[in-house]
């Protein structure tokens, strides 16, 4: 049987878990209680997790999990803000289509029937998004957005440090997200405090976020019955095993990791041993009964007071063991000794084969090591000395049932995975528009840089705005952004006498300019919006001089768009044109800065539908633009639904009219935010909904076939065989 | 080859605390913990229509552990409660019946799910915060110096497992018993940490509870024909002890994983049997004169030792090895070639004793922080109750030692802190909402709710039609019989308050529980000579009523925030 695949039908399926996943988004959101087969009862507010555990059989319902959660694989947030997104988007095509059945640029497919046409016409909307997404979305990002951007780190020194206010607040709304309404202050200052007593030195940072990243199973702890509010950090790493042996010891302590029994056995694998007699027999037992015991006794005379093995020692050593006053640890398990191996930096013990005398090089000291009991389960307690930038601290979860431990464990752990995208540049790349030929450039170039300077108009009475701001916080500041401004303008007065100088000569400025502070978060693109506004004018000026110097001023334009990009310390362009070269195309790489946060609550989202809808506002009617506004009115979806339930002040219209208000009269949105977001992750979010957008709209039918799935062979493997 | 199954599609239900089933499965629920609550508690008899023994029961671990629930919801629930109980033991029926109370009572008044839970948590805290504070009014702290709080606590629990069949005699007889066991396991020279030793119950059923006794050190049962084995030696001092964990059964241990290959006519079992022999010799001349393994002893070396005049005991089993290790000092022995010396332990005494129609091998510690309860109960089901409770009474005690606090029983905590939190909302309104955003009419409405649901888990202490009333100056629960005169002089008709505390000799204003509540500030900060003088008080552990308030409030907040169910069908 085959179902016409259309928007349609994708809306519906997208409505149905719209409902369902918009119940616990944000802050005021709810949880959801799944049951599994085995009778196992989980709560989560994870989006990806409930699009899983519902099953779905509607074909393009799974395809739609399936792009959550591939996306989640890269991010591991924003399942349920993928859904409303795609929903909205939807629901905007639908309608779309609705009105204008033959819209201006379908006309010449008129012919075919009605449902292949509808289905070309999804094909031209779907290629119309990608190139949006090509072209538009990141040139917005880059140019308009990220002069709203702010940043996680503090920026007192020269270094990239995290800011804990900052990164509280960032925690703090992911965790609303995530977990129940009751304890997300609780569990983000937890993580909070659990981060910054695991790093050693505020600057490495990032390895420390690795590390817990892989190891969180072992760093954890959860505990059943007990109220969420006993949950705490604990010093030290705790094994999830009890002592076999727990003989008490003080001051140097040492320990050693093994990975085969210490007895020796008659034979090994693979190995025959022939007894002749019983004599030989009990002298080879008598042997290696010796061979133990010294081992044990040297092992005790190079202060080793703690053995972790990750197999069963036998009765033997066990025995001689506790005679010399060593705890054992047995049974641990790969990860829990890989673990420790990285944070003490040794390597399991080599038995050694035929001599007795040796040197114990792989021991490392711990400051003690002491059973702990939790929930009257005994676990092992050491206090490793760390080698590297993580200094060891275990999260202990409590929670009445474990559904709600596991919730808590996943939120943390999703946190951990955020943060580390967090610190990586993101790249952007786009294409802009500029001329395709010499004799029409003149008059493009003259127009983009036309636009450009109706752009600027509003970028730069923004850029003042910001400025007064911090005037008023710093003064010290004032005269800082002053001296710069000035150096700007400098330079730039011989950059009108020789463009050349221009490439070389800005970035040299620029890295000054970015670490202009002040108090806790920083605004990125000011002074970099600045220098490309001071350049504009000019070359504007330059081209109604002389027509003759077109080649040139698109050169300069090209130039400025370099410079741009060096001051932002990311890859130079990588086509560099020629003086003779019509520019029909440059490609532009940027990056989203490694720390970017915006202030939570729709803020995103409601700043890129601004931008957006003035973005389309400037070119005629074209695919493009009308794609542009279809999501930008889309993204407004997220922040609906995020103050569906607010009353007053807070409900969607009033937040909606503050935000444009403050952005048309360039006042910040957000006086003290509550929260703040990755952009990043926000960014990522988009291009995936997107992505599986054009998926969706690209199918035409959805053939289903009740047949077994047959195998596949590898005919060309055989073949070369 | 694979199965390939097609997944069921999950079944989604929306609100599911507004169905109509999901509501009545709740009410079920609160039935059965309801009325098992307390002294005057119902019992219930659970059996398994596919077999297994009959278990007659009042207690949440043994209720909770074999009712199958499969509503996912109540499932929620009965987990929590379930895991409040491995915790703490104690206070499991206070967690399940305040959590349902609160579901329905909240459910009642009809705010926001958001405001209820953040005005739940306000409210908790307030609770807990004046629990934990020193001007707590039904907070007792424990000295030491004397049993008799901790008897009172210990006799409390008894008195509220009404399952285990006890005379009023033998509560008392079982109450001092655990006291003693636990006291036995204090070590007597504690450093400044306090491992405490440990009391091992014995089983012995069919026989009087009044038989039940409490004995220092280790009992192991023994065949009739092994105690005429063991003669009584006479020596001066202590008697010497190796313990064995490895197996001395002759059997070979590990070779590893290559082969072995045996030359004609060798017979390990033979050297085996020589390495044990010349073992037995290395133990007769080091003069031990008890040898214990956890596993077996290979008959010959066993008849070895006898002929020496060692007694030898095997399967002595895993449980008992830590006890034994510890009441001896001994090191158990893993090396079946040579004994180090110091591995060997002693004991002061042994003896053999017949405890109803079982046979014990009794050894008496030099240094006791180990002891054996050895008790009666007069069936199966009666015995597996009172265990349950003496191990829950032995439990209480343990978190006492930590906290050396206990709360009021009988209903009293219940109402005064209702009492108190009532006054507190009324009075300071402002302090408890923090600006969270909350108005003081949804606080009111809320905390009357909390109130109510404390008061009804109060209230159901009474089982027999009974008038529930409070005091107004302390607050506290007072019962009247069902069938009395109205509008009497309460004095003449009340005798003492639910946890016995105070006597209705003075004018304290009783009014009834249910009614409308005019709100008072209760007493405060208990006086000093009340907790001396009562020696018949009704008390309740302090950590695990605390964590089961806690706990009861959060499961509450979990269920009310949920919006949907999905039911994985596979």
């Amino acid at each position: 049987m085959a179902v016409v695949g259309s928007v349609r039908a994708a809306l519906q399926v997208a409505e149905v878990l719209e409902t369902i996943v918009s119940c616990c988004l944000g802050p005021e959101g709810r949880q959801i209680l799944c049951t599994k087969p085995t009778g196992e009862v989980l709560l989560s507010r994870d989006g990806g997790l409930l699009l899983k555990a519902l099953h779905l059989e509607h074909p393009i319902a799974r395809m739609m999990v399936a792009c959550v959660s591939s996306h989640l694989r890269k991010t591991g947030d924003g399942a349920k803000t993928f859904i409303i997104f795609l929903c909205h988007l939807l629901r905007e095509f639908h309608a779309i289509t609705d009105k204008e059945k033959d819209s201006l640029f379908f006309k010449n497919i008129q012919t075919h029937g009605r449902h292949w046409k509808n289905c070309c016409q999804w094909k031209f909307i779907s290629q119309a998004l990608l190139t949006f997404q090509t072209q538009v979305l990141d040139y917005v990002m880059d140019h308009y957005l990220s002069r709203h951007f702010l940043s996680i780190f503090s920026s007192s020194t020269k270094k990239r440090t995290l800011c804990r206010s900052s990164l509280e607040m960032l925690l703090e709304a992911f965790f609303c997200g995530r977990v129940g309404r009751n304890n997300h202050t609780f569990i983000s200052q937890l993580m909070c405090d659990y981060f910054f007593n695991c790093m050693s030195c505020e600057s490495e940072f990032e390895e420390v976020f690795e590390l817990v990243d892989d190891c969180f199973v072992e760093l954890k702890v959860g505990v059943t019955g007990l109220p969420v509010s006993d949950s705490r950090i604990i010093a030290g790493l705790v094994l999830h095993r009890d002592f076999s042996v727990y003989c008490p010891a003080d001051g140097d302590i040492r320990i050693v990791i093994v990975t085969e029994t210490i007895q020796p056995l008659f034979s090994t694998s693979g190995s025959e041993f022939i007894l002749n007699s019983e004599q030989q027999f009990q002298t080879s037992q008598f042997w290696i009964k010796e061979k133990t015991k010294a081992i044990v006794k040297h092992l005790q005379s190079e202060n080793v007071r703690l053995l972790l093995s990750s197999v069963k020692q036998p009765d033997l050593v066990i025995y001689y063991a506790r005679l010399n006053g060593i705890s054992v640890v047995e049974c641990l398990s790969s990860e829990e000794l890989s673990l420790i191996q990285k944070v003490t930096g040794i390597a399991p013990f080599v038995l050694p084969q035929a001599s007795s005398q040796y040197e114990i090089s792989n021991t490392a000291l711990v400051k003690f090591c002491k059973p702990l009991i939790l929930r009257s389960k005994r676990y092992v307690h050491l206090g490793l000395i760390s080698t590297c930038s993580f200094i060891p601290h275990c999260i202990v979860l409590c929670g009445p049932v474990q559904g709600l431990v596991e919730q808590h464990e996943g939120a943390l752990h999703g946190a951990f995975k955020m943060l580390r995208q967090l610190f990586k540049d993101l790249n952007l790349n786009y294409v802009t528009r500029a001329s395709d030929q010499n004799c029409t450039s003149s008059t493009n170039v003259y127009k983009n840089s036309r636009e450009r300077n109706q752009l600027s108009e509003i970028v730069n009475s923004s850029v003042q705005r910001p400025y007064q701001g911090t005037v008023v916080k710093n003064e010290d500041e004032l005269a800082k952004t002053h001296s710069y401004s000035k150096v700007c303008s400098n330079l730039v007065v011989p950059g009108i006498e020789l463009e050349t100088y221009i490439p070389c000569s800005i970035p040299e400025v620029m890295p000054a300019n970015t670490y202009q502070t002040d108090e806790t978060l920083r605004y990125l693109s000011p002074d970099k919006a600045k220098i490309i506004d001071d350049h504009e004018p000019f070359i504007e000026s330059d081209s109604a001089n002389s027509r003759t110097e077109n080649t040139r001023i698109e050169i300069s334009f090209e130039n400025v768009q370099v410079t741009k990009i060096a001051e932002k310390r990311s890859i130079l362009p990588v086509r560099y044109k020629s003086l003779e070269m019509s520019a029909s195309q440059s490609y532009c790489f940027s990056c989203i800065p490694a720390g970017c946060v915006l202030p939570v609550g729709g803020n995103f989202e409601i700043l890129l539908h601004y931008y957006l809808l003035n973005y389309a506002k400037k070119f005629q009617q074209s695919e493009e633009t009308m794609v542009s506004i279809i999501i930008a009115n889309a993204l407004l979806g997220i922040p609906k639904t995020l103050y569906k339930s607010k009353k007053g002040n807070k409900c969607f219209p009033q937040i909606y009219t503050r935000a444009l208000h403050a952005l048309q009269t360039n006042q910040p949105m957000v006086s003290n935010p509550a929260g703040l977001e990755s952009v990043a992750g926000k960014y990522q979010l988009l291009t995936s909904v997107l992505q599986c957008l054009t998926n969706i709209l690209t199918i035409d039918l959805v053939i289903n076939i009740k047949r077994l799935p047959q195998e596949i062979y590898d005919e060309d493997s055989e073949e070369e065989l | 080859m694979s199965r390939l199954e097609a997944k069921r599609p999950s079944l989604c239900k929306s609100e599911p605390l507004t169905s109509e089933r999901v509501k009545a499965t709740l009410s079920v629920l609160k039935g059965v913990v309801t009325s098992c609550y307390g002294p005057a508690g119902r019992l219930k008899q659970l059996h398994n229509g596919r077999g297994g023994s009959v278990c007659t029961t009042s207690q949440s671990a043994a209720l909770l552990a074999s009712l199958p629930v499969t509503q996912p919801i109540l499932k929620i629930l009965t987990t929590s409660v379930q895991n409040h109980v491995s915790c703490f033991s104690d206070c499991g029926l206070f967690t399940a019946i305040l959590c349902c109370n609160l579901v329905e009572k909240v459910q009642g008044v009809g705010l926001t799910t958001t405001t209820a839970i953040k005005l739940n948590k306000h409210l908790l805290s307030l609770c807990t915060e004046y629990l934990k504070s020193e001007i707590c009014g039904c907070r007792i702290p424990i000295d030491f110096g004397s049993t008799q709080l901790l008897l009172c606590l210990v006799r409390s629990l008894l008195t509220s497992k009404p399952a285990c069949m006890l005379t009023r005699e033998e509560v008392e007889h079982i109450s001092t018993l655990i006291l003693r066991a636990f006291l036995l396991t204090v070590p007597e020279n504690a450093k400044d940490r306090i491992i405490l030793g440990k009391s091992i119950i014995v089983p012995l059923k069919g026989q009087r509870v009044i038989d039940s006794t409490v004995l220092p050190g280790v009992l192991i049962e023994i065949p009739e024909v092994q105690v005429m084995k063991i003669l009584p030696i006479k020596k001066s001092d202590s008697f010497k002890v190796a313990l064995f964990c490895a197996s001395l059964s002759g059997d070979l241990s590990e070779t590893g994983e290559g082969t072995v290959v045996l030359s004609h006519g060798v017979s390990l079992e033979n050297a085996v049997l020589d390495q044990l022999l010349n073992l037995g010799r290395q133990l007769v001349s080091d003069q031990v004169d008890l040898v214990m393994c956890q596993k077996v002893i290979h008959p010959s070396l066993k008849q070895f030792l006898r002929t020496h005049g060692v007694i030898a005991m095997d399967r002595v089993g895993v449980a008992l090895m830590e006890p034994l290790s510890k009441m001896t000092g001994t090191q158990p022995i893993g090396s079946l070639n040579s004994v180090s010396p110091s591995s060997y332990g002693s004991v002061k005494d042994w003896c053999t004793a017949k405890f109803g129609f079982k046979h014990f091998f009794h050894l008496i510690p030099n240094e006791t922080t180990v002891c054996s309860l050895l008790l009666c109960n007069r069936n199966d089901t009666a015995w597996d109750e009172l265990k349950l409770t003496c191990q829950t009474a032995l439990h209480a005690l343990q978190l006492t030692i930590k906290e050396p606090y206990v709360l009021l029983g009988g209903g009293c905590t219940e109402t005064h802190l209702a009492a108190y939190i009532r006054h507190k909302t009324r009075d300071e309104p402002e302090s408890i909402l923090k600006g969270d955003g909350c108005t003081q009419t949804e606080l009111q409405l809320m905390s009357e709710a909390f109130c109510s649901a404390l008061e009804t888990l109060a209230g159901s202490l009474e089982h027999d039609g009974g008038e529930i009333l409070t005091d107004r100056k302390y607050g506290h629960f007072w019962s009247v019989q069902a069938d009395s005169p109205s509008a009497v002089n309460w004095p003449d008709l009340l005798s003492r308050c639910g946890c016995g505390l105070y006597s209705s000799q003075e004018e304290l204003g009783w009014c009834f529980l249910r009614g409308a509540h005019h709100p008072f500030m209760p007493q405060t900060c208990l006086p000093r000579e009340a907790s001396g003088s009562a020696n018949d008080l009704t008390l309740d552990c302090f950590t695990a009523k605390l964590s089961g308030l806690q706990v009861a409030v959060e499961t509450a907040n979990l269920i009310l925030d949920l919006s949907y169910v999905i039911e994985d069908r596979n």
